[in-house]
């Protein structure tokens, strides 16, 4: 299907977030987007599906300018779109998540589903797949839920496939297999758009490229045309900047210690058992999903493991609450920054004094000290470059970045032992993202001991002295970081500790 | 949180005003209904909310505010918190039960019997409050729900015992004997106001400091902004919960002595449940979205609409009833401009969004 | 004393109490099951039993009172969907509104149009009469039970079958559960999620109403000021339990009210009626603490 979007203009209060774009996509190829975040990629793929109203600018759809009044007049029209979070029904099963929106009924609404069975059948076997439709959504690995929302696509029809950041949360392999179905799509002649910032990918997969920066479009042309270097520079417009080297360094006291912790619902996470020193970043690799949450839940105190004991600067901390944790030398920068790292409605200021130890620092007998408070806060503005109106602000006039940034400055000074990074910069601009790698190693190389969990394997990568990768509730042996390659933790990522080391060796 | 009054103030005029003739036209429809006189209505209202023979009936509504404004207090206290404790009922029935019991029982100086029997009103009213976190905290049944379905039990406790222990049988109706007179809140002069309203006085200005000065109400607040935050900071949440609720359930049981002790001098079977005077607290804090200075003013408005619905019967025949109607109908259309961020952390599902 | 708790015609009335609490109990699954905190139920339950008579006595008709009490419920609905879904409200503020709406207007409009206080019974109050089933109600225990009852309490338990095999089959039975469980998902598919917990609220709405049409026109003719009298919290606590799912929500709806029913029956043993009166909201609330407290200790 041949799709164009000309002179595309969005723009969300007085942010522009597209800025005059115009891209054509042919029947049959497989076309890249490409982008850092906040380079209005995903907008504009938005417009594309009918999910944002552009300000000007027209879409056209097989020579016919449309006009979307919803994604359901895309839908018809022929489009599909798999979001970069999944849009899935997790109690409902593969097929009633296939159907929804587009249910085959009978004269009394009821659903046909064994209507639905049979064409999804023909499907399968054109492009290999393989699925329980049977099976519940919530119990099945990141990388079937992918398949899920393909074939909500498939059903329906859909001859221009969007696909938002479809790689973020797949291990290697399960991008391969993905890579596989989509291939054998375009060769049936379907158009397939891959929102990425993944470069490896979009060498590997796409037959035309568009770099987008700030809201505006770069380049636009055949892969062939250009290359890894040129879209690298036209992505953040100027040199890679050097990639950050961790410093050699000599381990010191063990800060944390865990022994046989056992977390989740019946304890399914676990045994695991594992140190992190003073001076040193272990980071805790694996695709979302596979007990990190619960882990870093039981090390906080936010819920309590089921077995094992954890002992933080020599004292065992599991009795603790979360307070009493935090006192006895633990910071945590949650991942999720809108509800567990911030108080939305609260200000700059209320939010920086949170969760400081003594209280007396900024309160008088039972009554806050404003001023203390503010000064602290404004400390926090200044030393992290937030961007914010002042320490009174509201903390939800703040942007992605400027907010995590506050998470991050607020954690760190505690200047405690142990600091619990979770996913600390999902989902920020690049340059926040530099200020907190740099920020984490800062403490590194204090003689703090870091916890970095993250999906991001580049960011494990790039920062952490040892790796452990978690995959379905264990962890694998630590793996220093000299001797850390892709290849071998996307296998860890994936399997059993010994079945992945017997796939590699 | 001033920035949301000055939200609520200025702005956008327009959908105030569309909002107000709304209001209004709802209430001219039912007036309308019943054929009432809208001159002779409105006079009727205003006479009946501050008017009367020597300001009797201005009177009666400060009365009526006195515990619409308590129990609007109380339900503040709980709500910045984050704590949907709609319960206020019971602890207002129960703060009233204990106080009138304590000073029918206790012997002693007039003016101890009064301290004793407020205290343990409070108290009676903490401990109601309390009941719910604890079965909140530690058994893990919805607040909501469980403060609300609380309301009955005490209810039909304190109709037991004044219908039978402690039944004035003389006076053949379902109420408790008098409190030794000399216990009775004094009247202002030449005024049918006990001063109970200065108790009342003292609490706002106690519920606005904690609110926006003390570290506790600090503290209560971020948890009431995100209870998911407040458990990640490592504030002493539990502690935070029972120690508001307790704070909450006493005032209202301190209404409820005030009811005693001010009003009526007994406890009489319903006297506290059928003027829904928690609920109006309840609207009454929604009305302003929880600024604390604001609610002793939106307290008092609810309590001259109710008044003065009172006055619009005698003068136009119109049911009183109507207040109630036009409280529901305002909170309708109020509450879906200012009270959105009161259970944000209950009912933003989504992650993420802040960013493009 | 046994004998005189579980003889044949106290079985007979536990169906009496049972319908209006399962009926909305329904209601507020489909409210649950949409994602809509509902706890509205109460007064849409006590506009539907002012309706319910409204239209019984002018009609002459149990069944025009019963659609009275339906359209009433579900235009009460329709104001919860117009002041949540459309303009944003808080769930929690619109019921709490909705309740005060219910209680205030059915006072109101009591002494607007029959010109009394408190409570209006009149004759000409057409009450539903019972449907007698031949041969089942000759069955010694279970006819006396499923026979002889109101049109309303068949209804009932069609509906907890009808509305199982909704949420598991129909599309809008699957958009309701898509709508509770990930609305932005829905979204994406092209179905506006608040079309589909409006039409939900609408729903809930019309079993509300019917409820209350069982309190005012079914087990007695009149009507009463807070005739629901915390039936619909009762409900919304059912709703809670169950996760507003049919069958389990069937069973405890029987418990509920065959302990309101119960305390009914008690009131003759010389108990004060103060405590039987009570006892159906402690029943509630000892069920809702030995669940909550049994979900807790599973999940550890």
């Amino acid at each position: 299907m041949h799709a164009a979007l000309n002179n595309i203009r969005v723009a969300f209060g007085p942010l522009v977030a597209v800025d005059d774009v115009s891209i054509a996509i042919a029947a049959g190829e497989v076309h890249a987007v490409v982008g850092e975040n906040g380079a209005g990629k995903s907008t504009l793929m938005n417009v594309l599906f009918g999910l944002i109203k552009p300000e000007a600018g027209t879409i056209e759809v097989e020579g016919v300018a449309r006009n979307w009044a919803s994604p359901q007049d895309a839908i018809r029209a022929g489009l599909g779109m798999v979001h970069q979070h999944f849009m899935l029904q997790e109690e409902m099963t593969v097929l009633e998540n296939i159907v929804l929106c587009g249910e085959p009924v009978n004269r009394f609404g009821f659903v046909d589903f064994n209507r639905a069975r049979q064409k999804l059948a023909d499907g399968f076997r054109e492009h290999g797949i393989v699925i329980d439709l049977d099976a519940t959504v919530g119990g099945l690995a990141v990388g079937q839920r992918q398949v899920v929302e393909i074939l909500k696509m498939l059903y329906r029809d859909a001859r221009l496939l969007i696909l938002d950041e479809p790689t973020a949360v797949l291990t290697p392999q399960e991008k391969d297999r993905l890579f596989g179905i989509l291939r054998s799509f375009a060769a049936s002649g379907k158009s397939i758009v891959i929102i990425t910032h993944k470069l490896d990918e979009v060498l590997e997969i796409a037959d035309r490229v568009s770099v987008m920066r700030g809201g505006r479009l770069v380049s636009s042309g055949p892969l062939g045309e250009t290359s890894k270097d040129r879209i690298a520079r036209e992505i953040i417009g100027g040199d890679l900047p050097p990639p950050l080297k961790p410093a050699a360094r000599t381990p010191g006291e063990v800060v944390l210690s865990v022994r046989g912790l056992r977390a989740g619902t019946r304890g399914w996470v676990g045994p695991l058992s594992f140190d992190v020193h003073a001076g040193e970043i272990v980071g805790i690799a694996g695709v979302s999903g596979n007990g990190q949450a619960e882990l870093i839940r039981a090390l906080a105190g936010l819920a309590p493991g089921v077995a094992g004991e954890i002992m933080l600067n020599g004292q065992p901390v599991d009795r603790l609450d979360v307070g009493g944790r935090r006192r006895t030398g633990m910071s945590y920068i949650p991942e999720d920054r809108q509800r567990a790292g911030l108080a939305l409605g609260a200000t700059v200021a209320e939010n920086a004094n949170a969760g400081r130890d003594d209280v007396s620092t900024f309160s008088r007998g039972p009554f806050l000290d404003r001023a203390a408070m503010a000064s602290f806060a404004r400390g926090l503005i200044e030393r992290y470059r937030i961007k914010v109106a002042g320490p009174s602000a509201l903390a939800s006039t703040m942007s992605g970045g400027n907010k995590q940034k506050l998470v991050v400055g607020r954690e760190l000074a505690r200047g405690t032992p142990l600091v619990i990074a979770e996913n600390p910069t999902w989902g920020v601009d690049i340059g926040a993202i530099e200020l907190i790698h740099a920020e984490l190693l800062r403490m590194r190389d204090q003689g703090h001991a870091v916890l970095l969990v993250s999906t991001e394997l580049d960011e494990i990568l790039r920062l952490s002295d040892r790796v452990l990768v978690m995959y379905s509730g264990t962890l694998s042996e630590p793996i220093e970081a000299a001797d850390a390659d892709r290849n071998r933790i996307g296998a860890l990522m994936t399997s059993r500790t010994d079945a992945a080391l017997r796939s590699v060796a | 949180m001033s920035g949301r009054a000055e939200r609520l103030m200025s702005g956008d005029l327009l959908p105030w005003i569309v909002m107000l003739a709304w209001i209004l036209a709802i209430l001219f429809g039912l007036m309308l209904l019943v054929g009432a006189n809208f001159g002779e209505a409105l006079s009727g209202f205003f006479n009946g909310a501050f008017g009367g023979r020597r300001m009797a009936y201005l009177a009666a509504t400060l009365s009526r505010a006195t515990l619409i404004v308590g129990m609007a207090l109380s339900v503040m206290i709980s709500f910045r918190a984050g704590l949907f404790n709609i319960g206020g009922e019971g602890q207002l029935v129960a703060g009233g039960l204990v106080s009138a019991l304590v000073a029918i029982l206790l012997p002693g100086p007039p003016l101890v019997v009064l301290v004793a029997a407020i205290l343990a009103g409070m108290a009676a009213g903490a401990l109601w409050a309390l009941l719910a976190g604890v079965l909140y905290l530690y058994v893990g049944v919805p607040l909501l729900v469980g403060s609300l379905l609380l309301n009955f039990p005490i209810r039909y406790i304190a109709s037991y015992l004044v219908a039978h222990p402690f039944r004035d049988v003389p006076s053949g109706m379902l109420q408790s004997h008098l409190v030794p007179e000399a216990t009775w809140l004094a009247y202002f002069p030449g005024f049918r106001l006990d001063i109970g309203i200065l108790f009342i006085v003292a609490t706002s200005i106690f519920a606005i400091v904690y609110s926006h000065t003390t570290v506790h109400g600090y503290q209560a607040r971020l948890n009431g902004l995100s209870a998911d935050f407040a458990r990640t900071v490592g504030l002493p949440v539990r502690k935070l919960t029972l120690q508001t609720l307790a704070m909450s359930g006493a005032i209202a049981g301190l209404v409820g002595a005030i009811a005693v002790f001010g009003m009526h001098h007994r406890y009489i079977d319903g006297m506290l449940v059928q003027p829904l005077y928690a609920w109006t607290g309840i609207i009454a804090v929604l009305l302003v979205g929880m600024i604390p200075w604001l609610v002793p003013l939106s307290g008092l408005f609810f309590a001259a609409l109710q008044t003065g619905a009172a006055g619009m019967e005698r003068a136009a025949g119109v049911p009183k009833e109507i207040a109630l109607v036009m409280q529901a109908v305002i909170i309708l259309f109020v509450a879906s401009r200012v009270s959105g961020a009161i259970l944000s952390a209950r009912s933003s599902g989504t992650r993420g969004g802040d960013d493009v | 004393m046994f004998d005189l708790l579980f003889d044949a015609s106290f079985l007979a009335s536990v169906p009496r109490f049972v319908t209006p609490i399962l009926l909305a109990a329904l209601g507020g699954a489909i409210c649950e099951r949409a994602g809509v905190f509902n706890i509205g139920l109460e007064g849409m339950m006590l506009g539907g039993a002012f309706f319910a008579v409204v239209g019984a006595y002018f009609s002459g008709s149990p069944y025009v009172g019963a659609l009275a009490a339906l359209l009433a419920g579900m235009a009460l609905g329709a104001i919860f969907a117009e002041f949540h879904l459309r303009r944003g409200g808080d769930a929690i503020v619109v019921s709490i509104a909705i309740n005060l709406l219910a209680a205030g207007m059915t006072t109101f409009l009591l002494r607007a149009i029959f010109d009394v206080a408190g409570a209006f019974r009149d004759p000409a109050i057409a009450g539903f009469a019972r449907v007698h089933i031949p041969v089942l109600e000759d069955i010694p225990v279970l006819g006396p039970v499923f026979s002889g009852q109101s049109p309303l309490f068949y209804l009932s338990l069609a509906l907890v079958y009808a509305l199982h095999v909704f949420f598991l089959r129909h599309r809008l039975g699957l958009r309701i559960r898509a709508a509770g469980e990930n609305p932005t998902a829905l979204k994406a598919g092209g179905v506006n999620p608040l079309w589909v917990q409006a039409i939900a609220l609408l729903m809930c709405g019309a079993l509300c109403g019917l409820a209350g049409a069982q309190l005012s026109i079914s087990n007695v003719n009149l009507f009463v000021e807070n005739m629901s009298a915390g039936r619909g919290w009762i409900a919304v606590v059912a709703v809670l339990l169950t996760r507003g799912r049919p069958w389990p929500l069937f069973f405890i709806a029987l418990l509920f009210g065959a302990v309101d029913s119960l305390s009914f029956r008690v009131q003759g043993l010389g108990l004060p009626q103060q405590f039987t009166d009570m006892m159906p909201y402690l029943a509630t609330l000892i069920v809702l603490t030995a669940l909550s407290w049994w979900r807790l200790k599973r999940q550890s």
